[in-house]
């Protein structure tokens, strides 16, 4: 542990790099938070917030690539941390398509209040997995953190499973309607997914580390 | 809310007339343990129905889940908590009732349900987070 500490604060590239990634996932909750806020106000102009938000999460990502290809942290480690961290970009462009898919869907207004849900489980779970990623940081122990994800995946999991069966039963008017509505719900019922993953890959770090 | 992102919103329900064997056929596809057993007309009569009444109530004793009517074997009353209500207040209530799941009410309206898995997740949760669950 003492070496995970001395790996993660040596060194300003290592902080400099340490800070961009904790940036990168604040900014993943911001634009989380931003389609929960879009989707409980039905207002789709915040849309485009997520938009933006992805555009300079895009940014962030190649900065951490660049600092660590540059020489930032040990080679072995380098690999698990830009894995890391095309994940956590992973999510960005799945919220990205997702916010599209959703200006251009007909949601049903007995659907609005799971997605809601879903989307604020979207939001908590990343909080989630900042937290992780600060208490890995710290050397603190993170099986009741991962857990906690698990927790917020699961959850989206048993929503998921109901948002499923009742678009089934929705009219549609034609193809398109009905493709951009069940991808509408693809993507954000995949979001926890993706961060579960991120979260998984915290764990690698971790143990890499030790 | 506090609780919002624990408690099940889905609220699934059957009419006090229905068979027991139509409640079974009913959370075996929505594959949920309770349904609440609703009286048309005169919701405080309202209860619910689970898993261990159909067991205990039902399957135990062989009685006929076709001609029995769900109402038969529901348990009543139904156990509510305010929406504002803390995740500690929660479980006291759980546990002073014995019940394994709790309704969520805003007012006289049902708005959720919590069980005892939910419960646990929300303190595993709540630990995991610093003991914020805001």
């Amino acid at each position: 542990m003492i070496f995970l500490r001395k790996a993660l604060s040596q060194g300003k590239r290592e902080r400099q790099v340490v800070e961009d990634m904790k940036r990168h996932i604040r900014l993943l909750c911001t634009a989380c938070g931003s389609f929960k806020s879009a989707l409980e106000k039905d207002n789709r102009s915040l849309v485009h917030d997520v938009i933006d938000l992805e555009r300079e999460g895009d940014s962030i990502r190649r900065e951490i690539i660049s600092k660590v290809h540059d020489g930032a942290f040990l080679p072995y480690i380098r690999p698990d941390l830009c894995k890391f961290v095309e994940v956590v970009d992973g999510v960005f462009d799945i919220l990205e398509d997702t916010a599209l898919f959703y200006l251009d869907a007909k949601l049903p207004e007995e659907m609005q209040d799971e997605c809601v849900r879903v989307a604020l489980l979207n939001q908590r779970i990343c909080e989630m997995l900042l937290l992780t990623f600060e208490a890995m940081l710290k050397g603190e122990d993170l099986s009741e953190k991962t857990l906690a994800v698990r927790i917020y995946e699961k959850k989206v999991d048993d929503i998921k499973f109901d948002l499923f069966r009742d678009i089934r039963k929705t009219p549609i008017n034609n193809f398109w309607e009905g493709k951009v509505l069940a991808d509408f719900l693809s993507g954000l019922t995949t979001i926890s997914d993706i961060i579960e993953d991120a979260s998984d890959y915290v764990q690698i770090i971790n143990v890499a580390m030790k | 809310m506090k609780f919002r992102e624990f408690m099940t919103t889905r609220i699934e329900s059957i009419d006090c007339d229905k068979s027991v064997y139509d409640a079974i056929e009913k959370m075996v596809d929505r594959r949920i343990r309770s349904l609440v057993v609703v009286f048309p007309g005169n919701e405080t009569e309202n209860g619910v129905i689970t898993a261990r009444d159909i067991v205990f109530k039902a399957l135990a004793k062989g009685i006929d889940l076709k001609k029995t009517k769900a109402s038969h074997v529901a348990s009543r009353p139904l156990y509510c908590v305010d929406k504002n209500t803390e995740l500690d207040d929660m479980a006291k209530s759980m546990q002073e009732a014995d019940v394994a799941r709790i309704f969520v009410c805003d007012g006289e309206k049902i708005i959720g349900v919590v069980s005892l898995m939910d419960l646990m997740t929300a303190t595993l949760v709540r630990r995991a987070r610093g003991n914020d669950l805001s």
